[in-house]
């Protein structure tokens, strides 16, 4: 039986002139990095628009991709770049603050009522402010990496840890259905 | 909720299902993208034999003309000389055997290349 290729052969595969290796790359984490993009932006033509641009980044860079570090990681770096960037645009356009909470109703202690449990999680995830539902977003594809999503974020390890911890913390309590004061 | 729940909630949670077509478009414009043509080589061997020829006509247009005839005339006649000499044939035909079967062993046999330059334009 033969063994899956590293996501790091591939990426030589892809530079000595095999292409179709970065199929296989994009088959891997076209899925993650929509997600990423999608629980972000919360827009899906915006997320499509991400994922299609980070891809298309990382394959005319990926000769600087350096060698043993983590493909996911990169990927998912230039997509949270690329959505930084449209939620500065929509800031720019709309004059307001980044939409930490754009969906104003229902609230999210209301929303999270009366869901199933996947649901009311994902309810109080996107009822997280922006920095904590990406560290938590970035978990949930990494799991505890901590330095891999430190990368991402270009954030210390420190305090993605205390951003994770103040994340649960704060869905906790959501969960539980109480007052949730940031 | 333990946190210890709620870590293993959060893992467990599924993807987001991406819009259908994502794939597909991602791969045209990266790992499928259509082959150019011609390569940058290709192109710069073109324009520089098409600025050659330019100014060849160029030339001739300045009054260079019988010149050019003579010298091309010289270097006929010294070809069809060379060529009409037995043993020179014999040994161009040996070089050029030679150099046919090495590149059966470095992947660069004209007829392969060309095969596999079209099994993946078909592949596109």
């Amino acid at each position: 039986m033969r063994a899956e290729p590293q996501d790091g052969d591939l990426v030589a595969m892809t530079l000595r002139g095999h292409p179709e290796a970065f199929a296989t790359l994009v088959e891997r984490y076209d899925r993650a990095v929509y997600h990423l993009a999608y629980r972000t932006l919360h827009d899906v033509e915006e997320a499509r628009d991400v994922t299609q641009e980070a891809f298309f980044k990382a394959f005319r860079s990926l000769r600087t991709f350096k060698t043993g570090a983590k493909f996911s990681t990169w990927i998912f770096a230039i997509t949270y770049h690329a959505c930084c960037d449209r939620l500065s645009r929509r800031k720019h356009y709309s004059g307001e603050e980044l939409p930490e909470r754009a969906d104003a109703a229902p609230g999210p202690e209301q929303r999270v009522i009366s869901l199933d449990e996947a649901s009311r999680l994902r309810a109080a995830i996107d009822a997280l402010p922006e920095k904590y539902r990406t560290v938590v977003t970035l978990f949930h594809l990494q799991g505890k990496q901590y330095d891999e999503i430190a990368s991402v974020l270009g954030l210390p390890m420190g305090t993605v840890k205390t951003h994770l911890f103040r994340a649960k913390e704060q869905l906790r309590r959501l969960l539980s259905g109480m007052e949730v004061t940031e | 909720m333990t946190m210890d729940e709620l870590e293993r909630a959060i893992l467990e949670l599924p993807l987001e299902e991406p819009p259908e077509g994502l794939r597909a478009s991602i791969l045209l414009a990266t790992a499928y993208r259509p082959a150019p043509a011609f390569s940058f080589v290709e192109l710069a061997t073109l324009g520089a034999l098409g600025a050659v020829g330019l100014w060849l006509v160029v030339q001739l247009i300045l009054g260079g003309g019988s010149l050019f005839v003579q010298t091309l005339g010289t270097i006929g006649s010294a070809l069809s000389h060379t060529l009409s000499n037995g043993a020179v044939v014999a040994w161009l035909a040996a070089g050029g055997a030679t150099a046919l079967w090495l590149t059966l062993f470095n992947g660069s046999h004209p007829l392969l290349v060309a095969s596999h330059r079209s099994e993946r334009s078909a592949g596109r």
